[in-house]
């Protein structure tokens, strides 16, 4: 299948440096990026990255006396290019804090709690529909380390592969009406309206779904289409 | 068709999990000849940085993308002194390309991926080619030493490494 990569609108993406986000003014480049030819070398994929990146943990919530605390959520999201087909097979990397919101990392010195019963890190492969279900607890805000008052509304971190090299997604996704969401460097980094509520995930009735969870509904597109769509 | 606009990147944020990455930065053993990269990872004020995650994709040693016993796909962290390191083989010369391997960045503070190319010595290639203005191309060739090449990136600042864009 040969795959277009076409370049993105600006205002749908991050432009790099944020003002209110110090780091990215250390280590976004202050050269304009450089323009290249596209060959097979980008338009090909990585598409055995699962011989090396085995599935792990689809289930983070845990049951009875292992329950992690925090609100049952199912994430249901699909992985689709920008023909809406979806990414069959696609790896998916899931990261995010406990209820309290603390991290299990070395990295994270905030003193929230955390949860024997959570570990918040799963690798999933997309079925032939694109989805993936992750059955887990809905992360809880954290004060962002050294910066103030700046908190970060409950998210959720996604690494994804598509079809092709330059296909490779790595995102956040955010809840609805939350609160901190409208304050957050990161999401309204992205200036594009529409852009950025797209990385908002949708909750779905209460009657969706097993196990009493509440479910959310969330897509990610990675950038490439067939090429010349529509010809046999 | 209607087309669906890709959704925004954002950061990988400073608590990627370490078991992510770990573990897939060797990719042999596999035909062709064993080589290391290695390098240094900073940032303006040139300070190492630490966990910043890279990953490559690079042709067989034949030059094939395609080959079900070459991944041609890695993943590394830096340590504590902002080394990286991958053990792999020499990529062959695609058709039309030098050999080369393509590197992806993502990091805390990195909004987008950054991506660049790693090329070896007297590499006439289009990608590399492109760079503008010409004096920065040398940046993309990797320092070879026996079978270790090293390629240090900065991201910002004097001896900046050239990025690419869409």
């Amino acid at each position: 299948m040969e795959i277009l990569i076409e370049p993105r609108a600006a205002r749908t993406q991050p432009s790099g440096v944020e003002p209110g986000y110090p780091q990215t003014e250390m280590r976004w480049p202050s050269q304009p990026l450089q323009r290249r030819p596209l060959t097979a070398s980008e338009l090909s994929g990585p598409q055995q990255v699962l011989r090396r990146l085995k599935p792990l943990r689809g289930d983070l919530a845990g049951h009875g006396e292992k329950r992690a605390i925090g609100q049952l959520i199912h994430l249901r999201a699909r992985i689709v290019d920008e023909d809406g087909a979806p990414v069959c097979g696609a790896a998916v990397e899931i990261w995010h804090c406990n209820a309290a919101g603390k991290y299990i990392h070395p990295n994270d010195t905030h003193d929230a709690p955390v949860d024997p019963n959570f570990y918040g890190a799963a690798r999933m492969i997309a079925n032939e529909a694109g989805l993936i279900e992750l059955r887990t607890i809905k992360p809880g805000a954290y004060p962002v380390p050294g910066e103030g008052r700046w908190w970060r509304p409950p998210h959720v971190h996604f690494s994804v592969w598509g079809r092709v090299w330059l296909s490779r997604l790595v995102t956040q996704m955010f809840f609805p009406g939350e609160p901190l969401n409208e304050l957050d460097a990161v999401l309204n980094a992205v200036r594009d309206t529409a852009a950025r509520s797209r990385c908002i995930a949708r909750l779905l009735p209460a009657t969706e779904g097993s196990d009493n969870a509440l479910v959310y509904e969330y897509q990610l597109v990675v950038r490439g289409r067939r090429a010349a769509p529509g010809m046999p | 068709m209607k087309r669906l606009i890709p959704t925004a990147e954002m950061t990988l944020g400073p608590f990627f999990p370490r078991e992510f990455g770990q573990g897939a930065n060797d990719l042999t053993p596999a035909r062709g000849d064993a080589i290391e990269i290695t390098g240094r990872v900073v940032q303006l004020d040139g300070a190492p940085l630490d966990n910043v995650i890279l990953e490559i994709w690079q042709a067989d040693a034949a030059g094939r993308f395609d080959n079900p016993d070459f991944p041609g796909w890695g993943r590394a962290a830096t340590d504590a002194s902002g080394i990286y390191s991958f053990k792999t083989i020499r990529p062959g010369a695609v058709p039309g390309r030098a050999p080369h391997i393509n590197f992806l960045i993502l990091y805390s503070g990195l909004m987008r991926q950054l991506q660049t190319v790693m090329f070896f010595a007297n590499a006439n290639d289009p990608v590399l080619n492109a760079v503008q203005p010409a004096s920065l191309r040398e940046r993309l060739i990797a320092k070879g030493r026996g079978n270790t090449y090293v390629f240090d990136i900065r991201l910002r600042g004097e001896g900046e490494t050239p990025f690419f864009g869409d």
